[in-house]
């Protein structure tokens, strides 16, 4: 596969990422199948948990909450995973943290770090950091470990190699494990990823993670997954590292009664994952003696301070806005340019970016709202797209070229149409007009140029009927008089 | 009963068919309708492309406009949607306190057109004839922001001679999404195509909505691929009777 | 003063600037979060029989063996167990019941081993804090009976003993048993599991690929 480009700097906009994607049938066939596999188990687990909505009012209380008091909770966070053992780092942006977390592996004398798979790592692009550095880098959730050896990029936040099919992993594999036997059968694939870890496990002395949540009461860090390649970099390794968002926290041990039963139904259909860790500093005789947490902002600060969008960092990327989303069905995530692709992405992406990349997300969307209706902690997506579509507009609105941008230029007119409704009867007029160069004989337009056009691509268009429906009731008025 | 009637922009230009079809359902219902001809826009297209301040002018517009009417009745749950959903937000932001009052004033007497029969008339036979196989598309904004639920099956079953077909995926979108249409015409085709895999699968002849537009992107699909299937809006399988047929479907 | 303790103060003071009116203190807080809407169900309506069922039923629907029995019978339970397993080479918990450790079999008892003496054993028994009977959930506390999180994570057999005392409903209900919160939890409700090629449920990538739950009826 050709190299996909998840910078939000460099990526090609949407509509054009989306081309080659959508002339794949075996990614698009990838990525409904595990679509339609997750949002299926969903589904019957969402009817069958009666107090559902209940539960998401809460989620969405909470996460609300928290963030109307981040600094109150993330100071008492810091205390507590101090006090406990720990030691908490602050980071402003993504080159901080990885200077930061270069610096801590290089006082443990690091050569290599295990991984467990956290979307904020790939936000801050570590791993090529890190390699740059000369360390070592390995994954170790199957998923990570196929794109890592297959030289891929992820594109969905929970499932990331759901566009990648077993011939394709099989081929991975045995490439770049040295396994010319290997089949393509999932169970002996597997096989073949728990026999290349078990001996990282047990020898790298040093683990990045990253962090579901942070319990501010307890200064404790919850990971939720499925493998158990997390236990084992969260119990063995002597130094552990955590990256988390400072978006992460939450106030109290008990709100894990409300997010433990959404997440793990909203992300992969189950009641529960297999495993949860959660720990607290450092524990004598237990798991690694040395602890650091490296709190990031890189840009949360800047949604934070916006109240409109504010809600984008409820988030607890559980993928259920991209699991539901009619586009992401049709396109996978490498389509979005970023590591958080789909409905989350589209408004996340360009605000971390603070307005300045990315500007096509927004726009990425039909505003179905089926993503509202699946996040568990109720973010209102479609309003915040439309919130960033008009800031992505006011850019435009200073820009000299706006007046080469056919759509730009059709609704501002429209919108002089719109006001006084003698020049939209006469828009009308001259519309009629004018499309019956390109009305066939059936009363349908097949073609149109310039913005039409990407109508007319795969749609016909009905032609403008000869009198109009206020038209129709003036005349029957008329009659009747 | 008194009504205004709020054609809607595209309705008004594209399919005066199903103005005609909404004024010969509520005047055979008893309903005394009205229309004002100075109607244009609610200000959707300009909202969810990202033109607030043109927005803004437009719901001013019509706000001030439907004032003094008793009801508005609207066929189109998208543009419902915007009047309930985006007008408060966008008076919030850029409005005054006056405009506000009239907003809250005014939205309690706006209806879609199944909830103007269903709520307001409280009927739900409203003695159509329409003998064919049907499909009902269920049109994102009708289901997720108007929550609709139940009222267009109602009516529809109360439809004689009418055969619903099960449409399976009926919650997922069919990639209509206004100027998504074209700003993203290649996503919106291909769930186009899925949508229409699902519609044609019915064996229905005619797909129906409450929306002209989603049925603007589908019909102009199934014209485009011969599929044997034409669209026509709720509102004229509702008014069509033994002695008067709904007027010709897409 | 330190990049990291320079970001610190940055940070706290862009959250300081982004809300308003101006957040309030961890006490002020405490008033809102008290406040939260709670109307999800927090306890169970299913009976005690009921609710064990049900516990039994989630823990074989991920394939978990679950064998039932008495107090009196829990020694001799655990021998057929360790019998049935095939395997002689075991590990315990410091804080392991000693009645619990059947003869016949080879005991390692953590005493601080190390990572490749709990590599060499072949299975490991251990007691549990709670059981959640909605998800099927193993609670481990990592208490001296239950044992550091190591000796759950590498054998590859898993022998839990869980009292029906311990079973709870919901998970809300083991947050309300709670005295205090724990400092170290793992939460087990399944064998480890992957879906991540083309969504084909595998079990057992790491973590111990078999769970026998004996579930001791001390209530009756």
């Amino acid at each position: 596969m050709s190299h996909v480009e998840l910078d939000p700097r460099f990526a090609s906009p949407f509509p054009q990422a989306v081309l080659p994607v959508l002339r794949n049938p075996q990614l698009r066939k990838n990525v409904a199948h595990a679509i339609d596999v997750i949002q299926t188990k969903r589904g019957r687990l969402v009817t069958e948990k009666t107090d559902w909505q209940e539960l998401r009012n809460s989620a969405a209380a909470i996460r609300s909450h928290v963030l109307e008091n981040l600094g109150a909770y993330l100071e008492e966070f810091e205390y507590r995973c101090t006090a406990a053992g720990g030691q908490v780092h602050w980071a402003a942006d993504a080159d901080e943290a990885r200077q930061l977390i270069l610096e801590l592996l290089r006082q443990e004398k690091a050569s290599e770090v295990i991984k467990i798979k956290t979307m904020t790592s790939a936000e801050i692009q570590l791993n090529p950091f890190l390699q740059a550095a000369g360390l070592d880098v390995f994954e170790t959730d199957l998923a990570e470990i196929i794109l890592q050896l297959g030289d891929l990029e992820p594109s969905h936040i929970v499932v990331p190699a759901l566009h990648v099919n077993r011939s394709q992993v099989r081929e991975i594999f045995a490439r770049r494990m040295g396994l010319k036997d290997l089949s393509d059968d999932p169970k002996e694939l597997t096989n073949a990823a728990r026999h290349y870890l078990r001996q990282k496990f047990l020898t790298i002395p040093t683990a990045i993670s990253g962090a579901n949540f942070l319990i501010a009461e307890t200064g404790s860090v919850a990971v939720v997954e499925s493998e158990g390649n997390g236990r084992m970099c969260l119990t063995l390794p002597r130094t552990l590292i955590t990256l988390a968002g400072i978006e992460k926290v939450l106030p109290r041990f008990q709100d894990l009664e409300v997010m433990l039963q959404l997440l793990a139904r909203s992300a992969t259909g189950e009641r529960m994952n297999p495993y949860t860790s959660l720990w607290t500093g450092v524990t004598a005789g237990d798991g690694p003696q040395r602890f650091h947490v490296v709190l990031l902002d890189n840009g949360r600060t800047s949604i934070l301070s916006k109240p409109k969008q504010r809600q984008t960092l409820k988030c607890i990327r559980c993928a259920a806005c991209m699991n539901a989303c009619p586009v992401y069905r049709q396109t996978g995530g490498h389509a979005y340019g970023s590591v958080y692709p789909g409905p989350i992405g589209a408004i996340l992406t360009p605000q971390l970016m603070q307005m300045h990349y990315a500007q096509s997300l927004p726009f990425a969307s039909s505003l179905c709202g089926a993503c509202y209706e699946a996040c568990p902690v109720k973010i209102n997506i479609p309003e915040v797209l439309l919130e960033l579509r008009s800031q992505v507009v006011n850019q435009e609105r200073k820009q000299t070229g706006r007046f080469l941008d056919p759509l730009y230029l059709g609704l501002r007119v429209a919108n002089l149409l719109f006001a006084w409704a003698l020049l939209f009867h006469a828009a009308q007029w001259a519309g009629r007009l004018g499309l019956r160069l390109f009305t066939r004989k059936d009363g349908w337009i097949h073609w149109l140029p310039s913005v039409g056009g990407k109508w007319t691509q795969t749609r016909d268009l009905r032609g403008l009927p000869a009198q109009s429906f206020h038209q129709w009731w003036a005349a029957r008025a008329k009659e009747t008089k | 009963m008194r009504a205004s009637l709020f054609i809607t922009c595209y309705n008004d230009t594209l399919y005066p068919e199903t103005g005609r079809a909404v004024v010969r359902l509520l005047e055979k219902l008893g309903v005394e309708l009205d229309f004002l001809p100075r109607q244009t826009c609610c200000g959707q297209m300009h909202a969810n492309t990202g033109f607030r301040a043109e927005a803004y002018s437009q719901a001013k517009r019509f706000v001030r406009l439907y004032r003094d009417a008793e009801s508005v009745v609207i066929p189109s749950s998208s543009c419902v949607a915007m009047i309930r959903d985006q007008y408060p937000g966008l008076f919030q932001e850029l409005g005054n306190e006056a405009l506000r009052q009239e907003l809250a004033v005014l939205l309690p007497r706006v209806f879609e057109l199944s909830e103007f029969l269903i709520d307001r008339l409280g009927v739900e036979d409203v003695g159509a004839y329409f003998p064919h196989r049907v499909v009902y598309h269920a049109s994102c904004h009708g289901v997720r922001a108007l929550h609709l639920g139940d009222r267009p099956y109602r009516l529809l079953a109360k439809v004689r001679g009418l055969e619903l077909a099960t449409l399976p995926n009926v919650d997922r979108c069919c990639g209509f999404g206004g100027t998504f249409s074209v700003k993203n015409a290649e996503v919106s085709s291909a769930m186009l195509a899925v949508k229409l895999q699902d519609i044609v699968s019915t064996g229905a002849e005619y797909c129906t909505a409450l929306d002209n537009s989603c049925l603007m992107h589908l019909g102009g699909a199934m014209h485009r691929q011969y599929a044997g299937m034409k669209t026509l809006h709720l509102a004229q399988i509702l008014a069509s009777t033994e002695e008067a047929q709904a007027e010709a479907a897409q | 003063m330190s990049t990291s303790a320079l970001s610190r103060q940055f940070i706290l003071d862009r959250i300081c600037a982004a809300i308003l009116p101006p957040a309030k203190d961890l006490a002020g807080a405490a008033v809102d979060y008290a406040a939260l809407p709670r109307e999800y169900i927090r306890r169970g309506s299913l009976s005690r029989e009921e609710k064990l069922q049900l516990m039994i039923k989630r823990l074989r629907e991920y394939d978990a063996e679950v064998i039932e029995t008495t107090p009196q019978e829990l020694p001799a339970a655990i021998a057929a167990q360790l019998k049935a397993s095939g395997r002689s080479n075991f590990i315990a918990p410091a804080g392991l019941p000693v009645e619990w450790l059947a003869d016949d079999f080879h005991w390692t008892i953590d005493h601080g081993l190390s990572t490749d003496e709990i590599e060499q054993t072949e299975g490991v028994v251990t007691a549990a804090f709670c059981g959640v009977a909605d998800s099927g959930t193993i609670v481990l506390h990592h208490s001296a009976e239950e044992g550091r999180r190591v000796l759950t994570l590498l054998p590859d057999w898993h022998l839990c003993i869980l009292r029906s005392s311990q079973v709870v409903q919901s998970f809300p209900e083991y947050i309300d048993r709670l005295p205090q919160p724990p400092r170290l939890v793992t939460y087990i409700s399944g064998p480890s599991a992957t879906a991540d090629i083309e969504m084909t449920r595998i079990k057992g990538v790491h973590g111990p690929r078999f769970l026998v739950v004996i579930l001791v009826r001390d209530e009756d």
